[in-house]
């Protein structure tokens, strides 16, 4: 009998060790941890959709929402980075993707990106945010417009209006109509922060685009102060004398009721208004019609609100997979079909088309809109939705424009001094 | 025999642990963690902690602030209306109350009831309250009166009493539940002499009874303000700092500048600022204590 060696007696459970790795690496299977904010109403619905469609390409799907703002998801996930443990995959949109790529590595997403032609299909405005230092770090999952102007039939009924305005000079005749035919708040309002910022951005996109670009995106001083951003001022404080002077500090979607029975006239808000009324709130499509927000010069103006996916760097080979399975899924114009539908919002490729029954006419105009900003160049990025700036600036902003909004007092000249002085102590 | 110290002393040993381990983890936690919340506001740190030093450049930064300023003028006119609206409501709850009436312990109960509701769910109701198109105004419109008009939760330059009445109907009762017992321990003899002499009802009170009270209503006050100071939920359910920002309170600073905008900095430099206003109004406290203590040791 042969004596067995000390080295093989050594070398066995090595081998042992090393064959169980190969056959384990052989059969990982796909995980993919994901912090969202989405947990209910149609964003929860949407993304407990998108874990399906994972799961049923292998995956194992870890989803853990963390309800309210963005702002309370990125705790968590700040929480989770400082602790060493960051989520395969994380929703992050705007500006932050660059500021928070600075604070832990991301996973270069170029490959896939290239492999899907997505670049080529959407706005470039959009497709810089998500490439901080010249590559793909997080990927777009879908587009919503923020100058969305939804009208309650019942409302247009009863002031006998047929059509919905295309320019401010119209909207201010038609909410005055409205106001004639005994609609006290022609326009249907909540009174946060976000929300009141937004109503200065659809007033601007509105009456300039370029104007726009310059104040709001890349905070020009010129522009800043500038006859554009006086008239946007201006139409503010219209809107403002439109709004139910009871509602403050409350949501947008407590007075969607109000809104559907007539009894505040319009609406002026992104396009997910669409999903929390039919699938949410249980209105029907002839309850209210959905038209772009009011624009001047004539040409389509989109303003982009944009929710995306950003990839964290992870070791784990399960891990690693369940991102490689998971970047193409993004980008796949019938995951992205899938999605909208549930939420309301438009894919961010432009090549899908909207003709099928599960749109919404809204949904397809949005859509024709999208794509015809792109080609004139009146694709902007959303303010009040932080796409224009990062959270400190744009939260700077907001405070002066919602103490625009609610102190009468205040003249649009001092509001646009307001609006300076905060830009300065926040930059 | 000699063993027997030695026995006794391991006895003690559970109870020592019991008193003392919690007790120095919970005192760690909060040294530690304002030692490290003072560092982090003379740094430059932004979305996550950094260890450089930036001076008082976060504090300069947000005093500059209109929020800054809003929020402490807020927090001057909160604290001031609270703890007196408190005090006065407690009083004159404790007052009625100490007339041997019928029903004492119920209506007690009564009183103290708000205390048990938390602040979140305090500010909710009284945020339907007063929203003049859902409670009050509205009733007072539906019963006829039209012209009533009560917004003062809409109304910028009114909606910081909101949340002082808001908070005076929930701590009122915990002041009149002190009170309440500083009346019952006064001597009934001194009441009884002060009613020989001839004092009515009205002069006992003003002359005999609230003099002995002082000690504490001092420990009222200081409870109540040091309330006052770390108020957050009250706001944030009942005016969500609006309408605009106008009924902003320091601690909301706080949390917007450290959860909402990423600036760990600034954020850390308002809550050391907050702290500092605790100190300020705690420290006098702590003082006039041990001013008092020595002078009954004299005595």
């Amino acid at each position: 009998m042969r004596p067995i060696s000390r080295r093989a007696v050594l070398a066995a459970p090595v081998g042992l060790l090393a064959a169980g790795r190969v056959a384990h690496a052989q059969t990982v299977k796909p995980r993919l941890t994901v912090i969202t904010q989405w947990s209910n109403g149609s964003e929860g619905a949407s993304i407990t959709a998108l874990g399906k469609k994972f799961e049923e390409r292998g995956g194992i799907w870890q989803h853990s929402p963390v309800p309210g703002f963005t702002t309370d998801m990125m705790n968590k996930l700040r929480a989770q980075i400082l602790a060493g443990d960051p989520p395969a995959c994380s929703q992050l949109k705007g500006p932050e993707i660059a500021v928070w790529s600075k604070i832990a590595p991301t996973v270069n997403l170029d490959g896939p990106v290239a492999a899907a032609g997505y670049e080529k299909v959407m706005s470039a405005d959009l497709a810089k945010l998500h490439k901080p230092g010249g590559h793909w770090a997080a990927l777009p999952i879908q587009v919503y417009r923020t100058n969305t102007l939804f009208m309650s039939t019942r409302a247009m009924d009863k002031a006998k209006i047929t059509k919905p305005p295309t320019t401010w000079a119209e909207f201010n005749e038609t909410a005055d109509k409205m106001k004639a035919a005994g609609i006290a708040s022609p326009l249907c309002n909540g009174g946060i922060r976000w929300d009141d910022g937004m109503k200065f951005e659809i007033c601007l996109a509105g009456i300039s685009p370029t104007a726009y670009r310059g104040a709001i995106m890349e905070l020009n001083p010129k522009v800043l102060g500038g006859p554009e951003v006086h008239q946007a001022f201006v139409q503010l404080r219209k809107l403002a004398d439109y709004m139910d002077p009871n509602v403050a500090a409350q949501h947008w979607s407590t007075f969607l009721p109000r809104f559907v029975s007539g009894d505040m006239g319009m609406l002026l808000m992104g396009g997910w208004v669409q999903g929390v009324l039919l699938n949410s709130s249980g209105f029907k499509q002839g309850d209210f019609i959905i038209a772009p927000g009011p624009t001047d010069n004539g040409k389509p103006v989109f303003v982009i609100n944009s929710d995306a996916f950003i990839f964290w760097q992870r070791k784990e080979p399960d891990l690693t997979a369940g991102q490689a399975l998971f970047a193409p899924l993004v980008m796949d114009p019938a995951i992205q079909t899938m999605f909208s539908q549930i939420t309301g919002s438009i894919p961010v490729r432009t090549d899908v088309d909207l003709s099928g029954p599960g749109w919404s006419d809204g949904q397809r105009e949005a859509s024709k809109t999208l794509r015809e900003a792109v080609a004139v160049n009146q694709t902007l990025l959303s303010l009040g939705h932080n796409m224009a700036q990062p959270n400190d600036m744009t939260a700077a902003m907001l405070d002066a424009l919602t103490e625009y909004v609610h102190n009468r007092a205040v003249t649009p000249e001092q509001g646009m001094k307001r609006l300076n002085e905060a830009i300065e102590s926040a930059s | 025999m000699t063993s027997q110290p030695g026995r006794a002393a391991l006895r003690r040993v559970p109870e020592l642990l019991v008193i003392w381990v919690p007790l120095l983890l919970s005192a760690g936690h909060v040294v530690v963690f304002t030692l490290w919340t003072t560092w982090i506001s003379f740094t430059p740190s932004t979305l996550l902690p950094e260890y450089g030093w930036v001076g008082f450049r976060n504090y300069q930064a947000i005093l500059a602030t209109q929020n800054w300023k809003i929020a402490f003028n807020n927090l001057l006119i909160y604290g001031s209306g609270f703890v007196l609206l408190s005090m006065a409501l407690g009083m004159l709850l404790a007052v009625l109350l100490d007339q041997r009436i019928r029903g004492e312990n119920v209506l007690r109960t009564i009183f103290l009831y708000p205390l048990a509701v938390s602040f979140v769910v305090t500010g909710t109701v009284w945020s339907w309250l007063l929203n003049p198109g859902l409670g009050l105004e509205k009733l007072v419109h539906d019963m006829g009166w039209s012209s009533f008009r009560f917004d003062w939760v809409v109304d910028r330059n009114m909606a910081i009493w909101t949340i002082v009445l808001a908070g005076a109907w929930q701590a009122s009762g915990f002041a009149m539940a002190l009170f309440l017992a500083g009346l019952r321990s006064v001597e009934p003899d001194l009441v009884k002499a002060a009613q020989i002499d001839g004092a009515g009802p009205w002069r006992t009170y003003l002359r005999v009874l609230l003099p002995t009270l002082w000690p504490i209503m001092i420990a009222v006050v200081v409870i109540l303000l040091q309330f006052a100071i770390k108020t957050f939920d009250l706001v944030r359910a009942l005016t969500g700092g609006g309408p605009g920002i106008s009924t902003m309170l320091p601690s909301l600073v706080v949390y917007d500048y450290m959860f909402q905008r990423g600036l760990l900095g600034r954020g850390s430099a308002a809550a050391v600022l907050m702290l500092l206003t605790l100190v300020a109004v705690l420290t006098p406290y702590a003082v006039w204590k041990r001013w008092q203590r020595r002078q009954a040791a004299r005595a």
